[in-house]
């Protein structure tokens, strides 16, 4: 008999107390997980946008509440391209529309010229001329949902495009869009004049930190992006979905914590004339802590990998509905399974910290009396 | 008789509720290595109380308790002295429900770092010691009174401790598996020149002692060379204080 099998075997005395405990914990790990790898597949797919066009940052108006609401004009966009150190700068107009199946189709302004510069990976056909107004270039997911061939024409808000090829992209978003002529999409969004960013690639030689912080002053009312960290300077997305992810983390633990120590306290109080035989025959109060500690812990790491596994199943669910399919890919990094296992880790210690000094707060003789 | 006694108490106090139960009154006790000393008295009288305190279950209010060189009251680890120098046997079993008598007799080994190897192996011994080979891999609630206090007993010497104290050890039994745990005690004790103390209310346990003590009113009365027969408990004076074990 070892210590640990002494903890299974008083995990398994009550088993439905155990059960319901473990159900309880599993369900805010699975919320925390599903939750966690919804945020990183945004957080990746944002990555994936400031890098459009191999850019080294992202130019936008200072304080959108959406990046699809930031407005750049093409003077600022010309002050921005014409700044020393700026090799290349690429005005992009994102007007978020429905096609196909798909609520947000992200349809992606851009001059030809500029899209040949540094384009999207190319599964077949071509780039939209330069010069062109009626072409467009599909993403792969796209192009799977509505069924479109090349050479065939589709209809976005009105307005009738040439398929003149298909690209793919690492992030959903983009893949579920499409690049078609700057100059069509400021008509179709009725804003002459007006991009969303500027995407901005570096000379060789130039420090990207110094050019962003240069353009920052000179123009007080636009902003820079490098990081998915600095993403909040231009949406408040990713700040909304860190804060909600946040809080039902801390919800988790502490509900978690509660059944954990309502669990706990029960068994405590249930053999605490067990408590008394095991200090009468020499356990230290330090032994049973750890004993009572433990319990709870095992209690949470089974929690923790079931709720894992329902939260991957439960992502994968949501997955399935139509509307989500070209918004969110989740991710299932390292990171949102270390912090399950983290959260039930805190809420067994949490939980069990109080019944575990309970436990040994009596006497022996105390707890010998104990009926 | 040895020059060091294995068990002394001097003018040991232990009240209870503040002090508005006396259950010992200045008592002193002395018990010589390898003695098989019978404490008896009416119920209440602080029997068991003197065990415990014996034990290191509980503190005494004032006095002094040596035992197998031990100061207990300032002995700073209590668990360690309680893991490897006494044994105690209750009146009930005590034995951990969940676990069979072969795991039941390990328990106590945990505190002093035996390897799960060596444990299994001494309880193994202790449990062929008490004659249950055959049951050791029966939990409490499959073994029968007489039975579970014979693993108690077992238990009690898993790390072979200098004194043995027994409350009761026959006291739930009936007279035959009485005798048997009796026997058993008394045979471990010679094999292994233990000394054991026994609370009783039972004559013919007393009466097989080396020596009798006898308690009354939570101190020691006059010691009689050998137990006459007990009154029956209810022909006893109404005691005060009732240990409660």
């Amino acid at each position: 008999m070892s210590f640990v099998s002494l903890v299974f075997r008083n995990l398994f005395r009550q088993r439905m107390r155990t059960f319901l405990t473990v159900v309880g914990i599993s369900v805010g790990i699975t919320i925390v997980v599903a939750l966690g790898a919804i945020t990183g597949g945004v957080r990746e797919t944002v990555g994936g946008w400031l890098r459009v066009g191999g850019a080294d940052f992202v130019v936008a108006r200072k304080g959108s509440a959406d990046f699809s609401f930031s407005t750049v004009s093409e003077t600022e966009w010309a002050q921005v391209a014409a700044m020393d150190g700026v090799e290349r700068a690429t005005g992009i107009l994102m007007r978020v529309t429905r096609h196909g199946s798909n609520p947000y189709f992200v349809l992606m302004g851009i001059r030809p010229a500029q899209l040949a510069q540094a384009p999207p990976e190319l599964i077949s056909g071509r780039l939209p001329a330069p010069g062109s107004k009626d072409e467009i270039l599909l993403g792969s997911g796209a192009a799977a949902d509505t069924g479109s061939a090349q050479g065939s024409h589709v209809t976005i808000d009105g307005e009738r495009f040439l398929i003149t090829g298909f690209y793919r992209s690492d992030d959903v978003i983009s893949d579920s869009g499409a690049y078609a002529p700057l100059e069509a999409v400021q008509e179709i969004a009725r804003t002459p004049g007006v991009v969303t960013a500027v995407y901005v690639a570096a000379a060789g030689g130039t420090d990207p930190g110094a050019l962003a912080l240069a353009i920052e002053d000179a123009m007080p009312t636009l902003t820079t992006v490098a990081s998915v960290d600095e993403w909040g300077k231009v949406d408040q997305g990713i700040r909304i979905m860190d804060a909600m992810n946040l809080a039902v983390s801390t919800l988790a633990v502490v509900l978690g914590a509660i059944a954990v120590m309502n669990t706990m306290i029960m068994a405590v109080f249930e053999r605490t004339r067990e408590f008394g035989i095991l200090r009468a025959v020499g356990w230290r109060g330090s032994r049973i802590m750890r004993l009572v500690l433990t319990e709870a812990l095992l209690l949470c790491l089974v929690a923790a990998f079931i709720g894992t596994a329902l939260g991957v199943l439960a992502t994968r669910g949501v997955m399935l509905i139509e509307a989500v399919q070209g918004l969110l890919e989740p991710t299932y990094s390292l990171d949102v399974f270390l912090r399950a296992v983290l959260i039930a880790s805190a809420v067994g210690v949490v939980g069990a910290l109080y019944p575990a000094y309970r436990a040994v707060r009596p006497s022996p003789m105390e707890a010998l009396r104990h009926e | 008789m040895s020059s060091a006694p294995a068990i002394e108490c001097v003018d040991v106090v232990k009240t209870y509720e503040e002090g508005r139960i006396r259950a010992l009154n200045s008592m002193s006790l002395c018990v010589d290595p390898g003695e098989l000393v019978a404490v008896v008295g009416p119920s209440g009288c602080g029997k068991s109380t003197l065990l415990h305190l014996i034990g290191a279950l509980d503190r005494p209010d004032s006095g002094e308790i040596h035992v197998a060189g031990h100061d207990l009251a300032h002995e700073r680890n209590l668990d360690h002295y309680r893991a490897r120098h006494v044994g105690l046997v209750f009146q009930l079993h005590n034995l951990l429900p969940t676990l069979n008598a072969l795991e039941n007799v390990q328990v106590p080994m945990f505190e002093l770092g035996i390897d799960a190897a060596e444990r299994r192996q001494r309880a193994r011994r202790l449990v062929a010691l008490v004659g249950l080979e055959e049951r050791e891999r029966n939990r409490p609630a499959q073994l029968s009174g007489g039975e579970r206090q014979r693993v108690a007993v077992a238990r009690a010497l898993a790390n072979d401790p200098a004194v043995l104290l027994a409350d009761e050890p026959t006291g739930s039994l009936d007279s035959e598996a009485g005798r048997n745990v009796l026997e058993l005690l008394e045979r471990i004790r010679e094999e292994q020149k233990m000394t054991l103390v026994l609370v009783t209310h039972d004559p013919g346990v007393a009466e097989r002692a080396d020596r009798i003590v006898r308690m009354l009113d939570g101190c020691l009365d006059e010691p009689p060379a050998r137990m006459p027969a007990l009154a029956p408990p209810t022909l006893q004076p109404v005691q005060s204080y009732s240990s409660g074990v």
